[in-house]
């Protein structure tokens, strides 16, 4: 007889389970496979995904437990007090190759051609719990389309497809589209959309990552690398404001790809098209790589040394001040520079140059408050309702939009989507009284709009945080740290200054003599934001720009030094909910010019201000000394300035 | 245009407010629209999905995993030959090279007069004791022999037998 008493155990909510005889106490309603993990055992998986639901549609996972008579799936089944969870019996290790086997019945011998070979569940489970051998002849194999496109980004190899669900529940569960179902039946079941539509969704390319295999593939991808050869920095997307994280995978000093990297706190592993495939831009060539100096406007652009350069920047600079006086002076970053960039520029500007006209976009924002931050990405899920005004959020942030699905579909949140101009009682109305937290999701244009609602809302009861989508990757960084007018670092009221648009009119009208640009071109993107800009870059007498990329800024730089780009440097940049994150090189810098951050500070020496730290780390720890809120963020964490003056 | 007439329309609408959910009340919405167009078209599977409030691919997927629905356009009559075990014992063999003779085309093909689309059955027809046996336009004729098909299939030419089975 076994002995069945119960053991004494503390009541803490947790089971106490072996697999394969490793102990581990679990919280109750943990699956059988994640007790595995924490155990360190592996348990193979296909339809298994962490972020979805349950299927146990491949069977693959099956193990023997002490509870039950036969096999279960560890996906699907969830642990019980004493259980013994066996990976390895012989029964287990029988059904596991009798999974692969018939998998591999009809799967192509593509391995050395596919995309996915170094990187694919299929090859690395067979080698590791697959039969030797197949007793299926390689000719009586049915076939189907190979490369059958499902839309401009993503190629379907239905031959290699395992019918694993993942891709159609990636729809149904993460998107909510459903463009993606299994069309027929048995052996002829497909991955397929509706009539052989092209699909349309906006996140199709995180299908290649679900897929354990090498069916879903990137158009952009196909043929071009073995995982082997790719060199892998770990960074955060360039695209928006939202920081996703992800992986930059280069080859050869290029850009193959952009692949997620699963925070459960911001992308929850998700990314969006706009940023995974904006990694071409990253690889152009058309780049500023030495410095030059014009003695005047129009003048014959002369090349020089990065000292001559920053030594007639500040002799062009100085002129300007002695004359007309630091006012004369206006200095403009963008949300494309990192912190410590950014960082350096205001200090630049406030500290040596003596100028309060500072700014890193073209909109003046009245009454900018760290309050309108406050929301977690993560925290819209523990939110009762959220509003978000318009559709600019999300267009802009488009990954915003799979969190907001998932709080309204798996945490019961209820989202509501109102324009951009709702009347506060109207939006009281859509959400309703009493209290509970209540999120106001809204962009950098609907943020007058966006206060008075959270007003309403909170005078109706509710908790209500904000959360504002901030333009460029770091625009949230260059307002917490102070590059912008009337604004000082840790949101401290300083003397007002021009905005960015004032500045280029300003310019534009002969009133300004010297501005400095730190990859100003990124700020005047549009027609006629350019078209001002190209105004003003022809009345500035002298122009000292930071510029990786050629084009009018660099054209018309009375001193003109290469920068570099994201893809090139170390730093940290903030989202819009106030993560602070690091930015990491991916490729070798196109200039030999110092980093942006060395070249401010030499240009604060030639200027009189000495000792200035030139390296990123360095500035970063100026960064956490000066603003506590960046020190309490660490890498990876939220500033947040809550009881900051306003 | 829609595909859907007036009728087939009210039919789906009532099939979807008969269960709980819209998804339930698909495979008779697909009879619907196949007993009205002869298939189920990609157009007639949207209208179907915009009226059960599902998304279209998912009516797809249902209407391909069943092999009773038509993907594309037939003849004016759907045969259907049983060939499972009892109607196999009982000569199905004879019926189905009988049929591809007489209609001209293979299992799946459609006569050439497009009177006829005829296919073997995947699975057993439920008129095992009356093998061999078809389905024709969803009536059974059972017993068959290669003489009496063809009286069949003449009959069910003429309009007005198309009405009633025969169960002898
Ligand atoms: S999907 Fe995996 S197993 Fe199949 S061909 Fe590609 S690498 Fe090989
Ligand atoms: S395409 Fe990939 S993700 Fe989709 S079912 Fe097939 S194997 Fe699974
Ligand atoms: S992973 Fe458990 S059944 Fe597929």
């Amino acid at each position: 007889m076994p002995d069945t008493r119960p053991v004494e155990q503390p009541e803490d909510g947790r089971v106490g389970v072996t697999v394969d005889g490793r102990a581990v106490r679990v919280p109750k309603g943990t699956l059988v496979l994640d007790a595995a993990t924490q155990a360190g055992v592996h348990i193979p998986v296909y339809c298994a995904h962490p972020k979805m639901d349950p299927v146990a549609v491949c069977r693959m996972c099956l193990v023997k437990l002490s509870t039950s008579p036969k096999l279960q799936p560890a996906c699907a089944t969830v642990v019980s007090d004493g259980m013994a969870v066996e990976t390895r019996a012989p029964e287990v290790v029988k059904e596991q190759e009798g999974v692969l086997e018939f998998l591999l019945l009809n799967h192509p011998l593509d391995c050395p051609v596919c995309d996915r070979g170094g990187e694919c569940d299929l090859q690395d489970f067979t080698q590791r719990y697959g039969p030797p051998t197949s007793r299926f002849p390689i000719t009586e194999k049915v076939h189907f389309n190979k490369a059958l496109r499902l839309s401009d980004r993503i190629e379907l190899d239905q031959e290699r497809c395992i019918l694993c669900w993942r891709c159609t529940r990636y729809y149904e569960e993460i998107t909510g589209e459903k463009e993606l179902v299994l069309q027929q039946r048995g052996v002829h079941t497909l991955v397929a959309t509706f009539n052989g539509q092209p699909l349309t969704s906006e996140f199709q390319g995180n299908l290649p990552e679900v897929c354990p295999v090498g069916a879903l593939t990137h158009v952009r991808y196909r043929f071009v690398s073995r995982p082997w050869d790719l060199q892998r920095t770990a960074s955060i997307c360039p695209e928006c404001s939202y920081g996703c994280n992800l992986n930059v995978d280069s080859r050869d000093f290029e850009i193959k790809r952009f692949a997620s990297r699963d925070n459960p706190l911001v992308d929850d592993m998700w990314l969006c098209d706009r940023g995974r495939y904006s990694f071409p831009r990253w690889n152009s060539t058309d780049r500023v790589r030495r410095p030059l100096v014009r003695e005047a406007r129009g003048g014959v652009p002369v090349a020089v040394t990065l000292a001559g350069a920053v030594a007639a920047a500040a002799r062009q600079l100085a002129a300007v001040r002695e004359e007309r006086g630091p006012g004369a002076i206006a200095v403009l970053g963008s949300p494309e520079s990192t912190n410590e960039e950014l960082w350096l520029l205001r200090r630049l500007a406030r500290e040596v140059l003596g100028t309060p006209h500072l700014d890193h976009q073209l909109e003046r924002f009245a009454g900018l408050a760290p309050a309108e931050h406050d929301l977690g990405i993560a925290e819209t899920e523990e939110c009762r309702a959220v509003v978000v005004l318009g559709e600019e959020p999300e267009h802009r942030a488009p990954v915003l939009r799979l969190r907001l699905f998932k709080a309204e579909t798996k945490r019961g949140v209820r989202v509501h989507r109102l324009p951009a101009g709702t009347a506060p009682a109207q939006a009281v109305e859509a959400v309703g009284t009493g209290p509970g937290l209540v999120g106001v999701i809204a962009d950098e244009t609907a943020r007058a709009g966006a206060a008075e609602i959270a007003a309403a809302l909170a005078a109706a009861g509710a908790t209500v945080k904000r959360l504002t989508v901030t333009r460029g990757p770091n625009g949230r960084g260059a307002k917490d740290l102070g590059v912008t007018p009337g604004l000082d670092a840790g949101y401290r009221a300083a003397a007002e200054g021009m905005s960015g648009r004032e500045i280029l009119e300003a310019a534009a009208a002969g009133r300004v003599g010297a501005l400095v640009m730190l990859n100003g071109a990124a700020l005047a993107v549009d027609g006629d934001d350019r078209d001002l800009l190209e105004r003003a870059l022809a009345s500035v007498a002298v122009l000292v720009a930071v510029e990786s990329r050629p084009g009018p800024v660099a054209q018309s730089a009375t001193v003109l030094i290469p920068g570099h780009s994201l893809m090139e440097k170390l730093g940290t940049i903030t989202s819009c909910e106030g993560r602070v994150q690091r930015v990491r090189a991916a490729l070798p810098p196109a200039t030999a010019t110092a980093t942006e951050t060395g070249v401010l500070s030499m240009l604060a020496g030639a200027l009189g201000s000495t000792g200035w730290p030139s390296d990123p780390i360095a500035v970063h720890r100026e960064i956490v000394t000066a603003v506590p809120a960046y020190a309490q963020a660490g890498n990876g964490g939220r500033a947040l300035f809550r009881g900051a003056p306003a | 245009m829609s595909v859907l007439s007036a009728a087939t329309r009210a039919e789906v609408e009532r099939h979807r407010d008969r269960y709980p959910q819209a998804r339930s009340a698909v495979l008779p919405s697909l009879w619907a629209l196949q007993n009205q167009i002869g298939h189920v078209s990609p157009e007639g599977m949207r209208e179907v999905s915009e009226i059960l409030g599902l998304a279209p691919s998912e009516v797809e997927a249902v209407a391909s995993f069943y092999a009773m629905y038509l993907d594309r356009p037939g003849g004016r009559h759907h045969v259907l030959v049983c060939v499972n075990v009892s109607c196999g014992l009982r000569g199905a063999d004879d019926i189905v090279a009988h049929l591809e003779r007489r209609l001209g085309c293979p299992s799946g093909g459609t006569s050439a007069d497009g009177e006829f689309t005829w296919e073997h059955t995947v699975e057993c027809l439920g008129a095992c004791g009356g093998a061999p046996a078809m389905q024709v336009d969803h009536h059974f004729h059972e017993n068959l022999t290669p003489e009496r098909v063809d009286a069949v299939l003449e009959a069910v030419r003429a309009p007005s037998a198309r009405a009633g089975g025969d169960r002898s």
